[in-house]
C-alpha cells in the first residue's frame, strides 16, 4: 500500500468519529431488529400485509438481521476500528508505562498550591533523607537526583492504569473473535422427541436443513408439575442416550439443567402433546357387565357377540368445547354405526335438554344393549429439545472476564506521578510536592495530601 | 394483604414525603428541610429493607421459598430500594443535599406504580421454571444496580440543565443554592462509570444465566439487544469524554438519552415479542 494511503486508512479507521458514527448505525439497526419479527418465518404475516415491501426487506435481510451481511460487516468495521484506534494509541501508552520522567523537571512545581509547600527548620540532608525513607517504602519506581542548590524526587505507582483502556477493547475483540468461531463452527438445533420414541437426527436453526447426529437419543418420559395455583414448577424429560444399541447416558433434563453429550448440550425447550393419546373406555352391557378398557386411536376390539366389532376412530381432548370424547364406530351384522362418547356427557345432557333425540350422535347408548363410559384421556407428550455445540463459549467467557478486568483498571485506577523538590528558603529546609495523574485528580489529591501529612511528621 | 405488601405501600407515602421536602429543600434553601427528607428517606430504606426481608421469608412460609426478586412487582420494589440505597451513600459521601430532589421522586414513580397499578400483581408467585436458577439473584442485583445509579446520572442530568438556565450576574436564590456545575458534571461521571459497569457485569451474568437455561448466551431476545443498545449509547458516551473531553451539557443531555434507553430496556421491552416476558 503506498504510504499516502496507508495514512488516509489510518486516519479513517482510527477516528473516534468513525467509531461513534458505528456504534449509532449499530444501536439503531438493532433497534429495527427487535420491531421486525426476526424468528423462523416471522416475515410470513409481513408478506400478506405488503408483498412489496416484504420483498424489499427479504433482500435486505431484515427477517435474519443480526445474522445479515450489511450487519456483519459493521460489526466487522467495528473490530476494525477498535484495532486500529488501538494499534494509533498503543505506543504512546507504552511510552507513558515505560518512560521514568526526569525527577528535576521544573513544570510540575509550577503554581503550586500553598498547602503543597512545607517549610522545616531541620537539616536539609536530614530531610533529604526522610523524604528518601518514605518515597521508597511507598513507590516502586523512584528517581533521585541531586543538584548543588536542591535534591529532586520522582516516584510513581499505577503506570499500569494506561493499559486498561486496551484490555477492554482487546477482551472486546476475543469476545467477537469467539462469537465468529461458535458461528462457524458450532451449531443449534431443535427436535422433537415424542415419548417413548427415539431419534438421531435434528433441525439445524434458522432453516438450515437437518443434521444426524452419531448417537441416539430417545426420550423415555416427559413429565409436568403444577404448583398449587396452577403455575408450571417443573418441565422434566427422562432422556436416554444411546451408542451402538447401548445406553451411555440416562438422566432427567430440566429448564436450566441441560445435559451435556457428545460435546453437544441439550436443553428443555418446550414441549407439547401429539395428537390422539389414550382413552380409557368403559363398555356397560345391560346395565351391570362392565370392562374397562385402554385404547389408542384406530384401537379395535370385539364385544360378547364376536361378530360385533368396535373401533375407535377419533381421540379428541376437546370436542367442540365440551370436553374429551371418543368417537368409535360399531360393525355389527345390522350395519355400521358411529357415535361420540364424552366424558361429561351427564353435564351436556342437563345443558341442552332433549339432545339425544336431537343429536342421536351423541348418545352413548345407542347401540343396544351396550352403554359405553369415557373415563379419561392421557395424552401423549412430545419433548421439545434445543442442542448446541459452540466451541466459542471458553473464547467468549474468557474475553468476558478480562473486560471486567479492564474496566475495573480503567475507572478505578490511575497513574499517579509524584515529584518532590526539597531545598532551602530563607535559612529554611523548604519540601515542594507537585504531582500529575491521567486520571481521577480527586485521588491524586489524597496521594498528595497523603505524602504531605508524612512529609510533615518528619520535621 | 400480607404484611409485607402492607409496609411496602406505606414506604411509597414515606419516599413521596421525602420527595417533596428535598423539593422544598432545593427551593428555599432551608437546610432544615433538607436534613427531614434526608431522614424520611432513611426511615423509608430500612421500612423497604424490612419488607423486602418479611416478603422473602413469607415466601418461605408458603413453601415456594426464593428471594423477592422474580416478577415485576418485586422487580420495581427492587429498583427503588437500590435508588435510594445508592443516592443516601452519594449524599452522604458528597453532602449536598440538592439531588435528593432529582433522584427521589423516580423512587417513588416506581414504588406508586407497583403499589397502585391494576396491572402489577403483588401477590407472591412461585418461581416458573426458567427462572429456577442460582443466576437470578446475581443477574437481578447487578442490573438493578446499574439502572439506579443510571438513574441517578440522569438526575445530575436534569440538573445541570436546569443550571444552565441560570442567566445575568445575579441569579435567583434557587440557582444559586443548585451545586457548581464543575460537580455536577464529575457527579454524572462517576455515576455513568458506576452504572457502566454494574450494567455490564449484569449482560455478562445475564449470558451465563442465558447459556444454562435457552442454549446460547446470546439470543439477540429484545431485551438482550436493548441492554446492548443501551450499552453502546453509554460507551460512546464515556468515549467521547476520554477521547474528545466532552463535558458539560453535552453529557447532561446524553445521561438523559441513556436513561430513556434503561426505561425501555426495563418497561418497554415488554410490548415486544421475546423471551423475557416475565418481567
Amino acid at each position: 500500500m503506498p504510504l499516502k494511503m496507508k495514512k488516509i486508512f489510518f486516519s479513517f479507521f482510527s477516528s473516534l468519529k468513525l467509531t461513534i458514527t458505528l456504534l449509532i448505525i449499530i444501536a439503531v439497526a438493532s433497534i429495527l431488529g427487535t420491531i421486525i419479527p426476526q424468528q423462523y418465518g416471522g416475515g410470513e404475516s409481513f408478506r400478506h400485509l405488503s408483498p412489496g415491501l416484504f420483498k424489499v426487506f427479504n433482500s435486505l435481510q431484515l427477517f435474519d438481521m443480526y445474522h445479515s451481511v450489511w450487519f456483519i460487516i459493521l460489526m466487522g468495521l467495528l473490530s476494525l476500528n477498535l484495532i486500529v484506534c488501538s494499534l494509533d494509541r498503543f505506543p504512546a501508552s507504552w511510552k507513558l508505562f515505560t518512560a521514568i520522567p526526569s525527577p528535576d523537571r521544573s513544570k510540575p512545581f509550577e503554581n503550586l498550591p500553598p498547602e503543597s509547600v512545607i517549610l522545616t527548620e531541620k537539616d536539609r540532608n536530614e530531610v533529604i533523607e526522610s523524604v528518601a525513607n518514605i518515597l521508597t517504602k511507598r513507590y516502586k519506581k523512584i528517581r533521585r537526583k541531586d543538584a548543588d542548590s536542591a535534591t529532586f524526587f520522582y516516584g510513581e505507582r499505577g503506570s499500569y492504569s494506561n493499559f486498561g483502556v486496551y484490555i477492554i477493547h482487546l477482551s472486546s475483540l476475543i469476545v467477537i473473535s469467539g462469537a465468529i468461531i461458535g458461528s462457524l463452527l458450532g451449531f443449534q438445533a431443535f427436535v422433537n422427541i415424542p415419548e417413548g420414541e427415539s431419534t438421531n437426527t435434528v433441525h439445524l436453526a434458522r432453516q438450515k436443513g437437518v443434521k444426524k447426529l452419531d448417537f441416539t437419543v430417545r426420550c423415555d418420559k416427559f413429565s409436568i408439575s403444577f404448583y398449587d395455583n396452577g403455575m408450571p414448577k417443573e418441565y422434566r424429560s427422562n432422556l436416554s442416550f444411546i451408542k451402538d444399541n447401548n445406553v451411555i447416558l440416562e438422566g432427567p433434563l430440566l429448564v436450566n439443567h441441560p445435559i451435556t453429550f457428545n460435546g453437544i448440550r441439550f436443553y428443555q425447550a418446550s414441549y407439547g402433546s401429539t395428537p390422539g393419546g389414550k382413552a380409557y373406555i368403559t363398555v356397560i352391557r345391560e346395565n351391570k357387565e362392565e370392562n374397562t378398557l385402554k385404547v389408542k386411536q384406530r384401537d379395535s376390539f370385539y364385544l360378547k357377540e364376536k361378530n360385533t366389532k368396535v373401533k375407535i376412530l377419533r381421540i379428541e381432548k376437546n370436542l367442540m368445547s365440551m370436553g374429551p370424547a371418543v368417537l368409535i364406530n360399531i360393525q355389527s351384522p345390522e350395519g355400521n354405526m358411529q357415535f361420540w362418547v364424552f366424558k361429561h356427557i351427564d353435564k351436556i345432557r342437563e345443558r341442552i335438554p332433549g339432545l339425544f333425540k336431537k343429536v342421536p350422535k351423541f348418545n352413548p347408548g345407542r347401540f343396544k344393549p351396550y352403554y359405553f363410559k369415557l373415563d379419561r384421556i392421557e395424552s401423549n407428550y412430545y419433548t421439545g429439545l434445543q442442542l448446541s455445540h459452540d466451541p466459542g463459549v471458553v473464547i467468549v467467557a474468557i474475553g468476558s472476564i478480562f473486560i471486567i478486568l479492564g474496566l475495573f483498571i480503567t475507572f478505578f485506577s490511575s497513574h499517579k506521578r509524584l515529584w518532590v523538590r526539597v531545598d532551602e528558603q530563607d535559612g529554611k529546609t523548604k519540601i515542594s510536592v507537585g504531582a500529575r495523574s491521567n486520571k481521577d485528580p480527586v485521588g491524586l489529591k489524597r496521594e498528595v495530601e497523603h505524602l504531605l501529612s508524612y512529609f510533615s511528621s518528619i520535621g | 394483604m400480607i404484611i409485607n405488601t402492607v409496609i411496602l405501600s406505606w414506604v411509597t407515602f414515606i419516599y413521596f414525603g421525602s420527595a417533596v421536602f428535598y423539593i422544598f429543600k432545593m427551593v428555599t434553601g432551608k437546610e432544615f428541610c433538607g436534613s427531614l427528607a434526608s431522614i424520611i428517606a432513611f426511615i423509608g430504606l430500612i421500612a423497604q429493607t424490612a419488607g423486602l426481608i418479611l416478603r422473602w421469608f413469607e415466601s418461605y412460609k408458603m413453601g415456594i421459598g426464593h428471594a423477592p426478586l422474580s416478577n415485576l412487582y418485586e422487580s420495581l420494589i427492587f429498583f427503588s430500594w437500590t435508588t435510594v440505597l445508592l443516592y443516601l451513600i452519594i449524599e452522604w459521601r458528597v453532602k449536598t443535599k440538592n439531588l435528593g430532589a432529582f433522584v427521589v421522586p423516580f423512587a417513588f414513580f416506581s414504588m406508586a406504580f407497583a403499589s397502585f397499578s391494576p396491572n402489577v400483581n403483588a401477590r407472591i408467585q412461585p418461581l416458573i421454571p426458567a427462572l429456577q436458577s442460582n443466576w437470578l439473584i446475581s443477574h437481578v442485583i447487578t442490573c438493578f444496580f446499574g439502572y439506579a445509579a443510571l438513574t441517578i446520572a440522569c438526575g445530575l442530568g436534569f440538573m445541570y440543565l436546569l443550571k444552565g438556565l441560570e442567566k445575568g450576574e445575579s441569579p435567583r436564590l434557587f440557582f444559586r443554592l443548585l451545586p457548581d456545575r464543575e460537580i455536577v458534571d464529575e457527579l454524572t461521571y462517576h455515576s455513568v462509570v458506576i452504572g457502566f459497569i454494574f450494567l455490564t457485569l449484569g449482560i455478562i451474568t445475564g449470558s451465563v444465566w442465558a447459556y444454562s437455561a435457552w442454549g446460547s448466551y446470546w439470543s439477540w431476545d429484545p431485551k438482550e439487544t436493548w441492554s446492548l443498545i443501551t450499552w453502546l449509547i453509554y460507551a460512546a458516551m464515556l468515549h467521547s469524554r476520554f477521547v474528545r473531553g466532552w463535558r458539560g451539557k453535552r453529557m447532561a443531555i446524553m445521561s438523559i438519552i441513556g436513561f430513556a434507553s434503561v426505561l425501555f430496556t426495563y418497561f418497554g421491552v415488554n410490548y415486544l415479542p421475546g423471551l423475557h416476558s416475565y418481567f
